[in-house]
């Protein structure tokens, strides 16, 4: 409940910062009757509303059994794994895309429980047989980064 | 006689050595996609979107391809919710009650192949259904002018929180979201720059794939986390993996029955598969009534679900293809990859490009026969991929998903936009908000913009347009009974537990 109290106020004070950033939209000269602002406006309007209502009378979110509840140990795993993802989309220009897939790919096979040796084979494995099935066969070009003296 | 014309054309275009392979790829991934947990068919339709464009296949081909994937996951979801008991997606979990059941009683086999046989049957309805109807639908939809437009989007979004049933607000507000996210980058009437905070790469708006991966694979991924400590045991399929004649003949009514049920609900915006096969459960066991054993393994309880969620299935790409409006989370994104080759669907499709609409629509044959035929042979093939270790797979699935971002437009801002989104989408799951209206919103949203301003602009800005014409008064007075719908259920459950507190 005060969870869903607070996300629901956030998201508002978001809708509230959006129109404002929204209201100066108009176009410089233009034929038709309805601007650029009046749809987004419209949609943060009725979300707005709906927000405020779930501010004061928050529906009990339904558990299914099965569904552990979220704990420090987890809490700190995602937050882990998120780490993991930016360092994936940061590095992935600079150091090529193999490199930058196993140097995330077998931390993340060790937060899913995976032994290191396992880990270290299948994905450095998994990196290059991906490269090669999209860069070479499927022509989606992946940059080498590092690798890239490998080439010529 | 039209019709049939068209259909045997279709057939010509589906039956080409190069389309059979396409279909066959297709059902193929679709299925192994289907079967991991994690992946359902939006993640897959979404991820082979820039692979298939980067292929350079001929747009009737890549259509055939993304089909062929959609029923192939739809098929796969089902193999994990019998053999795991883990319903790959929200769908398949009826299928769960009797499936398992029946996999535990050494019946695997029989029930993953009667489900494939069901689910047949119920695409075949539908896609029959189609044939019949959405030509009809077709020429009648070329009437819609932009305010009918309008009013049948705005009903598309109520549909969607009348019929979710528990939390019709949080489906609206989701929904919502999904609206508003269309409206961010350049402006295409005026060129004013929205909510792109002078940020480059936002002036095209956010990039529907990237969109769909966040929501889907990121927020998965970060889900699957909770769940690391549990293993489960694959039921082994073993002995006969055919049902038998008689098997066959006594769901056969069941099978029309839910078949038909599932194409009416797919056709109606915001239904689907899921909403299909829970009614058609539930149906089935008022019917059987006492003679059911409903919930340890009856037959009739796997078939029913299953032959309503193949109906549903194709009887949602009806709305897709005849109106442009798509009525679940997978046609959403399937109108996306359409629009990336320039393809808008609508009623004019039918009349322009029939090669591709028929094409498609006789490869949904194909597909549904490949996939009943390849259920025999690669069952044991699809439990062992069943087996593969989350550790192993989580990773490679990141990586995969960043390739497909990176594959739209070759930069790293789209891996950290899809990054953030993927978080906001796991606060969003956590917090009970449903994902797909977001996708649907923001499909919806362009079109719908559109719409209200081109009908705005034909009016002169009177907002009369919006309901003078009997087509859209009529949607609208069906758009109220959508709102009230969830308002009245929910007074109904007030008023049934006064009464038992009275009583009690």
């Amino acid at each position: 409940m005060l969870l869903q109290r607070i996300f629901a106020s956030v998201l508002l004070l978001v809708c509230i910062g959006l129109a404002l950033m929204a209201w100066p939209y108009q176009a410089a000269f233009s034929y038709e009757p309805v601007g650029p602002r009046a749809f987004p406006l419209l949609m943060l309007g009725l979300m707005g509303m709906g927000l405020l209502y779930m501010i004061f009378r928050p529906a009990p979110i339904v558990h299914s059994e099965d569904d552990p509840q979220l704990d420090r140990e987890t809490l700190i795993k995602i937050g882990i794994c998120v780490v993991l993802l930016l360092v994936f989309a940061g590095t992935f220009e600079p150091l090529g895309f193999i490199v930058s897939s196993i140097l995330i790919g077998i931390p993340m096979a060790r937060l899913y429980g995976g032994r290191w040796l396992p880990s270290v084979v299948i994905i450095s494995l998994m990196s290059i047989g991906l490269y090669l099935l999209f860069d070479r066969v499927m022509d989606v070009p992946l940059p080498l980064g590092l690798l890239d003296v490998l080439e010529n | 006689m039209d019709t049939l014309n068209y259909l045997g054309q279709g057939f010509g275009v589906a039956l080409t050595p190069y389309n059979l392979v396409t279909a066959l790829c297709g059902t193929l991934i679709g299925t192994v996609v289907g079967l991991l947990p994690g992946l359902g068919p939006i993640n897959g339709v979404a991820l082979l979107i820039p692979i298939a464009f980067a292929l350079g296949l001929p747009p009737e081909s890549a259509l055939i391809l993304l089909a062929a994937v959609y029923l192939g996951c739809e098929y796969g979801g089902r193999i994990s919710s019998i053999l795991l008991n883990i319903p790959g997606e929200a769908s398949t979990v009826m299928t769960t009650l009797d499936g398992y059941p029946m996999a535990r009683q050494g019946l695997a086999g029989v029930a993953l192949s009667l489900s494939a046989w069901s689910s047949f049957i119920g695409a075949f309805i539908a896609t029959c259904g189609m044939v019949l109807f959405a030509p009809i639908l077709a020429k009648w939809a070329i009437a819609f002018g932009p305010a009918e437009y309008f009013v049948l989007m705005v009903f598309a979004i109520v549909c969607l929180g009348g019929m979710a049933g528990d939390r019709p607000l949080k489906t609206f507000i989701a929904a919502l979201i999904g609206l508003f996210l269309s409206s961010v980058g350049i402006d295409a009437n005026s060129g004013v720059y929205r909510f792109t905070g002078d940020n480059i790469h936002l002036t095209d708006g956010i990039q529907f794939v990237v969109l769909v991966l966040g929501l889907f694979s990121i927020s998965e991924i970060l889900l699957l986390l909770e769940k690391t400590h549990r293993g489960q045991e694959a039921v082994k399929a073993t002995g006969r993996m055919m049902f038998n004649f008689k098997e066959a003949a006594s769901v056969f009514t069941v099978n029309i029955r839910c078949g038909l049920l599932g194409f009416i609900m797919g056709v109606l915006p915001g239904a689907g598969a899921t909403l299909a096969s829970a009614v058609a459960y539930m149906t089935e066991k008022r019917i059987a009534g006492a003679s059911g054993k409903f919930g340890q393994g009856d037959k009739r309880g796997l078939a029913a679900p299953e032959t309503a969620i193949g109906g549903a299935a194709c009887g949602a790409l009806v709305p897709m293809l005849t109106l442009g409006v798509p009525g679940s989370g997978t046609t959403a994104v399937m109108i996306g990859a359409l629009s990336l080759y320039n393809i808008t669907p609508g009623p004019l499709l039918f009349q322009q490009q029939p090669d591709i609409v028929w094409g498609l629509i006789a490869s949904l044959f194909v597909a549904n026969v490949m996939l009943v035929i390849l259920n025999i042979p690669m069952i044991r093939i699809f439990t062992r991929i069943l087996a593969v270790p989350n550790w192993a797979l989580v990773p490679v699935i990141a990586i995969i998903t960043g390739i497909g971002v990176y594959a739209v437009h070759a930069t790293t801002f789209d891996l950290f936009l899809m990054i953030g989104i993927g978080i906001f989408g796991y606060i969003l799951r956590k917090l009970d908000f449903p994902l797909s209206p977001v996708l649907l919103g923001f499909i919806l949203g362009g079109l719908m913009e559109q719409n209200l301003r081109r009908a705005l602009s034909i009016s002169n800005g009177a907002l009369e347009i919006l309901w003078s014409s009997p087509i859209t008064f009529g949607v609208w007075v069906l758009t109220a009974i959508m709102l009230l719908m969830p308002i009245l259920r929910i007074w109904r459950k007030r008023s049934a537990q006064r009464r038992a507190l009275a009583n009690a």
